[in-house]
């Protein structure tokens, strides 16, 4: 097989490539972001049009104003410089994108698609390039290229599967990300983006929901973890002094399956008495400003930390998230911080230093209850989930961008006896994304949706036909809100869930009441399986 | 190599050009399931409908095997047309390994010719639902921002 592979075509193919005319199919492209959203948060050329219109409206100075912004990003970025001039087209990353696997377009290519920019890099910003023109691999930048640059920029869920495998270490999602960029400065945006980053400005979560409607749903959702456990179950609200601030993808309390997730969450963190408070402000981990431009994600996600220290916590928890993850990790601390003011993260419960957030003072909530269950803190029976198979989705951002990729196992093994991972080269680093991340996610593009996540409803159609799975656990609110549309297409019959419903079903609540039903109301399956030693193969 | 085999060798071939130049080389040759589903899902399914075509056309057999290949190119990106032409495919691999197609193999590609547009019509109806579907949902969370309860 590998000598086969070696024989691949994988060069970008020749002569077609550098047209750059691209067809907007609808239900397959994004929607144009609405005036209202970019004049609320000051960006540049609000207006009314849509990708499929001939006439863009772009500003008159459009080129101007796009080499400008890749000649300053080039001085500031020393990554984006040198992954335009490095790349030497092995075509390793060639067949890695899922969005290539499942539409077969060669333009989806990791390196096709940095290309698309890489040529504009060359005509404009090097030597050849300014004087041999296309023979140097330059290309004029024309409308047609922007065009082509919101087609292809907007199809990459910057999830980072190719950077995996490029010799380099090209990240070809931060060329994405500049792609993203440099389109915002000239009015070419997606409304699926552009909404949530304007309402996040305005209220801090991205519907637009006000601090009353935060309360209330919060407060449902306590008052529902009350009526299955029959214990008082409170969820604080802006309490100043709580020893950690948590802050959830605000999905998790308006959206399902994610309502489950944060039943999981407040029943544990009732049973274990944590001192904390959520934020009313800090209503919101997700950031779409991420998916748009570096300001944007800057603006959006200085709440967190303006929050903690208004509170007066000592450390921040946060949940269950994909991209909430990748800004935490990698550039709150640069953006927003330092966050002299927070304390190392400390559990109070176990004393483990958590040594990885010593800089951003910000803990995955799998690491929490990973070390919890770790040192033996919670009482579970896993039988409580036997009506589920489970299998677990890595998430892009928190396996790429953070590494984390034994926590949720290891909870997932203790809170359930049926579990099995999919095939080897479809998990972990090499996760294959929803093919709805980076702000794809909506209804209008979802024959893209539903091309980019073939190849991961594959490995779950393998597992579900091989071992009869039927839940697919994720710690992502994309994936959560996109990929039941996915199964249903794809795999129907397999649902999605989160890692920390699995943990509220299993969990044993001092006091609690017997539980007949798991947290979507559904009866449990408790003797259907044998009482211990009797775990299922792990691996498929 | 047997007639069927030649036959689908071809019919494959047929297939894969269908998809843009330069990808028939990784989708016909990369065998891995996971690393190559568009391929894998047309090997493995268009041969299942050939040993059918040419045994006993079970249902249980042909109509997961037509729905996976039909499923995928309802999403590709291609006319209707394009989508399930790769049925008639058959009958020209059929011609150029035997140099005749028989009366009855003829009238079964014709039934999978319109089993396969009854499918895509089904694949693209269930996109239409599942569009509709998130549409409703966001309308619910739009009312819930309102202040009703989720």
């Amino acid at each position: 097989m590998q000598e086969k592979l070696i024989q691949i075509e994988q060069e970008p193919p020749r002569g077609d490539w550098r047209d750059p005319h691209v067809e907007f199919h609808k239900g397959a492209m994004c929607y144009s972001a609405a005036a209202k959203n970019l004049t609320y948060l000051g960006l540049p050329n609000p207006r009314t049009w849509q990708p499929t219109d001939s006439n863009w409206k772009l500003p008159p100075d459009w080129k101007k104003i796009i080499l400008a912004g890749m000649k300053e990003r080039l001085k500031k970025y020393r990554s984006f410089r040198l992954f335009m001039d490095i790349c030497v087209r092995c075509g390793a990353c060639a067949d890695k994108c899922q969005f290539y696997l499942g539409s077969a377009d060669p333009k989806n290519m990791p390196v096709a698609r940095a290309e698309l920019m890489r040529s504009i890099y060359r005509r404009y910003f090097t030597l050849t390039g300014r004087i041999f023109g296309s023979l140097a691999g330059g290309r004029e930048l024309t409308e047609d290229v922007i065009k082509e640059w919101y087609s292809y920029y907007y199809q990459c869920t910057e999830c980072r599967r190719c950077s995996v495998y490029c010799p380099y270490g090209i990240d070809t999602a931060e060329i994405t990300m500049m792609g993203r960029e440099l389109l915002t400065l000239i009015g070419c945006n997606i409304n699926w983006v552009m909404e949530p980053v304007a309402n996040c400005y305005r209220t801090g979560n991205h519907l637009g929901i006000q601090p009353h409607g935060f309360k209330d749903s919060i407060d449902f959702a306590a008052n529902e973890a009350s009526e299955i456990t029959g214990l008082k179950i409170e969820a604080p609200i802006n309490r100043k002094g709580a020893e950690v601030l948590f802050v959830m993808p605000s999905a998790d309390y308006f959206a399902t399956p994610h309502y489950y997730t944060l039943l999981g969450y407040l029943m544990l963190f009732h049973q274990i008495g944590l001192d904390y408070t959520v934020s009313a402000y800090a209503s919101e981990g997700g950031n779409f400003g991420f998916f748009a431009s570096h300001e944007l994600m800057k603006r959006l996600n200085a709440k967190i930390y303006d929050e903690a220290k208004r509170l007066g916590v000592k450390w921040i928890l946060g949940g269950e998230c994909g991209h909430m993850w990748r800004v935490l990790h990698q550039y709150m601390d640069t953006m927003n911080g330092p966050a002299d003011f927070l304390e190392v993260p400390v559990s109070p419960f176990t004393g483990t230093v958590f040594e990885n957030a010593r800089s951003t003072k910000m803990v995955h909530i799998c690491e929490f209850t990973a070390d919890l269950i770790h040192h033996g803190k919670l009482k579970l029976d896993p039988s409580r989930n036997d009506h589920w198979r489970v299998t677990y989705h890595d998430s892009c951002n928190p396996a790429r961008g953070m590494g984390l990729l034994e926590e949720p196992r290891y909870i997932l093994h203790q809170v359930s006896r049926r579990f099995h991972e999919m095939p080897e080269n479809t998990i972990r680093e090499q996760t294959f994304c929803c093919g709805s991340g980076a702000g794809l996610g909506t209804d209008e593009n979802l024959e893209v949706r539903l091309r980019g996540g073939f190849p991961r409803a594959n490995a779950v159609r393998y597992v579900k036909q091989k071992h009869g799975v039927n839940l697919l656990t994720c710690i992502c609110a994309i994936d959560k809100a996109t990929l039941p549309t996915l199964l249903e297409y794809w795999v129907p019959g397999v649902e999605v869930g989160g890692v920390h419903e699995l943990v509220g079903n299993a969990l044993v609540m001092t006091g609690e009441k017997e539980r007949t039903t798991d947290l979507r109301g559904e009866p449990l399956a408790s003797a259907a399986l044998p009482a211990s030693g009797e775990m299922e193969a792990v691996h498929a | 190599m047997s007639a069927e085999q030649a036959i689908l060798q071809r019919w494959i071939e047929r297939t894969l050009k269908s998809y843009p130049d330069g990808m028939a080389g990784f989708l016909g040759e990369e065998r891995d399931p996971f690393r190559n589903p568009v391929g894998h899902t047309l090997r493995e399914n268009l041969t299942t409908l050939l040993q059918e075509l040419m045994g006993t056309m079970d249902q249980k057999r042909v109509a997961p095997a037509l729905d996976a290949l039909v499923r995928m190119r309802a999403v590709q990106n291609f006319s209707p047309a394009e989508a399930v032409r790769f049925v008639f495919g058959l009958r020209q691999a059929v011609f150029e390994v035997s140099g005749a197609v028989p009366d009855s193999l003829a009238t079964r590609i014709d039934e999978l010719a319109l089993m396969a547009f009854d499918q895509y019509m089904s694949c693209r109806e269930q996109i239409f639902e599942l569009r509709a579907k998130e549409i409703r949902r966001r309308a619910q969370y739009a009312a819930f921002e309102e202040g009703e309860e989720p």
